[in-house]
């Protein structure tokens, strides 16, 4: 279209959006294709050897899992070789691989989990183990946090949404913990959590008369996950809070007078009346603390480094690990991209439940 | 039907439980605070009872001067001063021009730009981290010293990869479309050049934005942790999270872990408590996008 | 002080043509009102002089010099906006002198003009005021004054009063006429009252769907319309239309007559018609004089309502065909609905018009 250069305004346009425009692409975009690109190749930080393109060879290695049936240990008679206290005894993966034509795929991987299946012995088994690990972490985490912590988010909310006086001093308390660096919140409830002298053991000690035993929460691997959501919990449930009542705030009060009116319970009310005001922010809610719970990192480098036995690994912790720690920038990428994806994938379902709403 | 006492007794109820759930939210905070204030051997027997609440037994400052023997913390936190503020100043700049542009000029190739930069906005920065790394592991810099090679350890490497930014662009441009157009108009007509209508009328009428965004880049600069421990290793320009690694080893007094933790949370807590509205306000604002 | 000159000015926002082609020429010191019904394009053409809109087709002069592509500063003109457009965080006083600010004029002469500006505008009491400590029409001297402050050639008005009330837009009206006296400049002035622009047009140019329909001073366009649609555009209430048949027809007049109207020959000046053609004779609400013998009238129907306003009476009649008439009479008087009334008019200020189209130019 000829426009006239009255009203374009081609160079100053350019001028004034490009040095955003330069910063995020960048910082931003060039590192999210690199991303791509790198998680294809065998880079590493500092390397005398040249990068070498390996195509998908990095998520081959990375994301290789199966399923394998190991039968049990025979002797010559062909009865099933059992040990002292009569445990099944099978063959070690790792040497089926190399004599066995047919485990020969299996070569360098380990097993993750197993379990018995009538007498065979049924085995995951990956290359990567640690990688598997944090993923399973990482949406233990998701799945965990983001229900309880929405919905503690909402009764926190509608708790501060009531018409009573000072509640705005009740409001700010609540969200003290957000504008709290994540990093002096893990420090600090390393503390709390400490298995010898932490304020917990102490606490739980005193109102129990010491009914309750100490537990090192973070020193041990079925709780130290746990333990780590409840504090992710804590800290940033009054972020959501504010969300889900500035939520609740654009629900009109005549629709509470109505459902007074018709003689509704206070539940009645909030079923029929709030929750149905709600999906968007409920949407969103939900959307906003899986991304952040992600990200999941701070907390267990602070807390825990990944530990005890790789107990609370996460994608992000892994990532920086290999990137940054063993200098493995194209392990660190595949991560990245996997995690991206995650990501994609969610935020294409909040597309496709918002748009929902609008037909 | 309702009669007073019950009344009264209601509202007894839901303070009692607005309370409960206060203490679950201060008293972490309180005790991080108090703890600061004691001694090791104090302080430890103390988390047995509500002491360790209260600013109770043998009250000093020893555990900050103790802190301060341990790491560089004045260091620190000048980094972390020097860091936020300028990345803050930056973004609030850079980021309103672009916006201003997006919103009140015509330009060919705005709407393409605009919908890039806005795609940026799912991408979460953990998934760029290890990349970026590398990048800035490589990128040239005009220093004092001539042309060096990589941006390790220095404080633009923590400044100018956050100086602009999908979020703070939206914000701008989302308050900007709400302006009205009348004031553009008027000020062209009166003689007024792009970059003075931007100085002398949308500035000066974007007080509300600029705190969201400032704010919001606050925190998030100021409690930057992951990409500061990637790319700074020497003390001189590490910024207080990153700092917090002196604290780490196992041995640490307690006491003067929390002492280093509230010396660098109690001024933004203080800062939330006197704008805590705007704070509010600011987070609540970055629910909208999407 | 500027001559203006639109030839052919078109404007197309993507594939829609919202300006058809104008010519007009405006005379220094002129004031011309720009009227029509909403959307027709009168806010497009004047911010297209303005400099805020670009010109598709045409050329647009000002003072004989092309300005098509000339920025808004640079054209002499200043506007004023219905939404008053004054900066909020600045002073009454800054809002004033912004464009001499912006120029760099020096200190003392950016007061003087200002000062002057607030004399002539009576605000000097306001000009450290806060946009917000001001009513309405403050506000929108405030604009006015930010125009005069700069001394432009051309003034551009868009709907500058449509925001006030009934009172206070009189007052602004007049202010603004007397103004114009005062200045002498050449003002362009876009509204959709016809109060406006009947009081303060030199000439009034009436806009329908972005193509000019009629140019003329206030009573020219009352008296003479050179459509159907200038006819029921200009003047309140609007001009009646009553079906009728063309029986007989001279060089410049015709034989009308309808069930209702009685024959009646009368003057052909817009459109020529010819003997047995379905037309519309225009009659003024306000030409209409009721008679009290019914065979004396020309023009028969049934009172159907009517509202004493004081100053004049307007009555609703249902003629024999059933189409609706308004008359307006002057003084008050007392009427029956549901009575039988005639009607006698003066045929010369009668406009007959041919019932085909709508009435308008159109391209
Ligand atoms: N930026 C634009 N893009 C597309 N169409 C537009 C634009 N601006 C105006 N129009 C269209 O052009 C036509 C004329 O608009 P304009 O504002 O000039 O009307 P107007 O005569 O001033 O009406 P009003 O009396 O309601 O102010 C309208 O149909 C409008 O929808
Ligand atoms: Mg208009």
């Amino acid at each position: 279209m000829a426009d006239s250069k009255l009203t374009r305004s081609n160079r100053t346009g350019w001028l004034m959006s490009l040095p955003g425009f330069t910063l995020v692409a960048l910082f931003i975009i060039v590192p999210f294709f690199f991303a791509f690109g790198l998680s294809m190749t065998n880079q590493r930080l500092v390397s005398p050897n040249p990068t070498k393109y390996v195509g998908l060879e990095n998520y081959r290695q990375m994301l290789d899992i199966a399923l394998v049936t190991l039968q049990p240990e025979r002797d010559a008679s062909g009865t099933v070789i059992r040990d002292d206290e009569g445990t099944i005894q099978y063959p070690r993966l790792r040497r089926l691989s190399r004599s066995d034509p047919a485990f020969e795929r299996y070569k360098g991987m380990r097993e993750w989990f197993g379990w018995q299946s009538g007498e065979s012995h049924k085995a995951v088994v990956v290359r990567d183990p640690l990688f598997w690990i944090a993923l399973r972490n990482t949406l233990l985490f998701v799945l965990v946090v983001a229900p309880v912590q929405g919905g503690i988010a909402l009764g926190l909310a509608l708790l501060v949404n009531q018409k009573l006086r000072g509640i705005n001093a009740f409001r700010t308390i609540y969200f003290m913990p957000v504008v709290v660096s994540i990093v002096v919140v893990s420090l600090l409830w390393r503390f709390i959590y400490d298995g010898n002298d932490g304020l917990l053991n102490n606490l739980l000690d005193t109102l129990s008369f010491g009914a309750i035993p100490g537990v090192d929460w973070l020193g041990n691997p079925s709780t130290a996950l746990g333990a780590i959501m409840a504090m992710s919990i804590w800290q940033a449930v009054g972020f959501h809070m504010v969300i889900w009542l500035s939520g609740l705030q654009t629900i009109s009060p005549t629709l509470y007078e109505a459902a007074d009116i018709e003689g509704a319970s206070k539940w009645q009310a909030f079923r029929y009346v709030t929750w149905p005001g709600l999906r968007n922010t409920a949407v969103l809610v939900i959307i906003v603390i899986t991304m952040q719970a992600f990200a999941l990192f701070a907390q267990i480098d602070v807390m825990t480094n990944g530990g005890p036995l790789d107990s609370t690994q996460s994608l992000v912790f892994q990532a920086v690990e290999r990137g940054y720690g063993k200098q493995d920038i194209s392990g660190g990428s595949v991560i990245s991209v996997v995690l991206f994806v995650l990501v994609l994938a969610i935020s294409l379902v909040q597309r496709w439940l918002t748009r929902d709403r609008q037909n | 039907m309702i009669s007073h006492d019950n009344h009264g007794l209601r509202l007894a109820v839901r303070y009692a439980v607005l309370v409960l759930v206060a203490i679950i939210f201060v008293f972490p905070l309180l005790f991080m605070v108090m703890s600061s204030l004691k001694p090791d051997h104090q302080l430890l027997v103390d988390t047995g009872s509500l002491r360790a609440f209260l600013p109770v037994g043998d009250i000093s400052f020893d555990n900050y001067a103790a802190a301060f023997q341990r790491a560089p913390i004045s260091t620190f936190v000048i980094n972390s001063v020097i860091v936020t503020g300028v990345t803050v100043m930056l973004s609030l700049a850079i980021c309103s021009l672009s916006a201003f542009s997006f919103v009140f000029l015509r330009w060919s190739g705005r709407n393409l730009l605009l919908s890039i930069l806005l795609a940026t906005l799912i991408v979460p920065f953990e998934t760029i981290a290890i990349p970026l790394l590398l990048l800035v592991s490589k990128l040239p810099w005009l220093g004092l010293d001539g042309l060096e090679q990589g941006w390790l350890n220095s404080y633009h490497v923590q400044i100018l990869p956050f100086a602009a930014d999908a979020l703070t662009i939206f914000l701008f441009v989302q308050y900007f479309k709400d302006l009205p157009s009348e004031l553009v108009e008027a000020a062209r007509v009166e003689g007024a050049s792009w970059f003075q209508i931007y100085l002398k009328i949308i500035m000066p009428l974007a007080g509300p934005v600029v705190a969201t965004a400032a704010i919001l880049r606050f925190l998030f600069m100021y409690n930057q942790y992951l990409w500061p421990l990637m790319v700074v290793q020497s003390d001189e320009y590490r910024p207080v999270m990153v700092g917090l690694q002196y604290f780490f080893q196992l041995d640490t007094p307690w006491g003067e872990v929390m002492a280093y933790l509230s010396l660098i949370t109690i001024p933004v807590l203080g800062f939330y408590l006197m704008l805590q509205r705007a704070f509010i306000a600011s987070i609540a604002s970055t629910g909208v996008k999407g | 002080m500027a001559t203006l000159s639109m030839s052919g000015l078109t404007k197309r926002f993507g594939d829609i043509e919202v300006i058809r082609g104008v010519d007009i020429d405006i005379a220094d010191g002129e004031f011309v009102v720009f009227v029509g019904p909403s959307g027709c394009g009168k806010s497009t053409l004047l911010r297209m002089i303005a400099g805020l809109e670009d010109i598709s087709g045409g050329e647009l002069r000002i003072d004989d010099h092309l300005v098509n592509d000339m920025q808004p500063r640079d054209r002499g003109i200043a506007m004023v906006f219905q939404t008053y457009a004054i900066f909020p965080h600045m002073s009454v006083r800054e809002n004033l002198g912004f464009g001499l600010t912006i120029a760099k004029v020096p200190k003392a002469e950016k007061e003087q003009r200002v000062m002057q500006a607030a004399r002539i505008l009576q605000m000097e009491h306001l000009l450290d005021r806060r946009p917000s400590q001001l009513s309405g029409g403050q506000r929108q001297r405030v604009a006015i004054g930010r125009a005069i402050v700069r001394e432009p050639s051309v003034f551009l008005f868009d709907e500058p009063l449509s925001n006030l009330d009934a009172a206070l837009r009189m007052d602004m009206r007049m202010e603004i006429g007397k103004l114009h006296e005062q200045l002498g400049a050449t003002m362009i002035y876009v509204t959709h009252d016809q109060v406006e622009a009947m009081t303060l047009a030199d000439r009034i140019v009436v806009i329908k769907d972005g193509i000019v329909q009629q140019v003329g001073a206030p009573m020219e366009l009352y008296h003479q319309p050179a459509n159907r649609f200038v006819a029921g555009f200009i003047g309140s209430p609007s001009m009646n239309f009553l079906p009728v048949e063309v029986q007989s027809v001279d060089h410049d007049s015709a034989l009308v007559a309808s069930t209702s109207l009685d024959a009646v020959r009368v003057p052909m000046r817009v459109e020529p018609l010819k003997s047995g053609d379905q037309a519309l004779l225009g009659l003024r609400p306000q030409y209409l004089v009721p008679t009290n013998e019914q065979d004396a009238g020309q023009l028969h129907g049934t009172l159907s309502l009517v509202e004493r306003l004081g100053s004049e009476t307007v009555v609703d009649v249902n003629t024999r065909e059933n189409t609706r008439l308004v008359a307006a009479i002057a003084d008050d008087r007392t009427f029956e609905t549901g009575t039988e009334i005639a009607f006698t008019f003066d045929p010369n200020r009668a406009h007959l018009f041919s019932a085909a189209g709508d009435g308008a130019l159109n391209k």
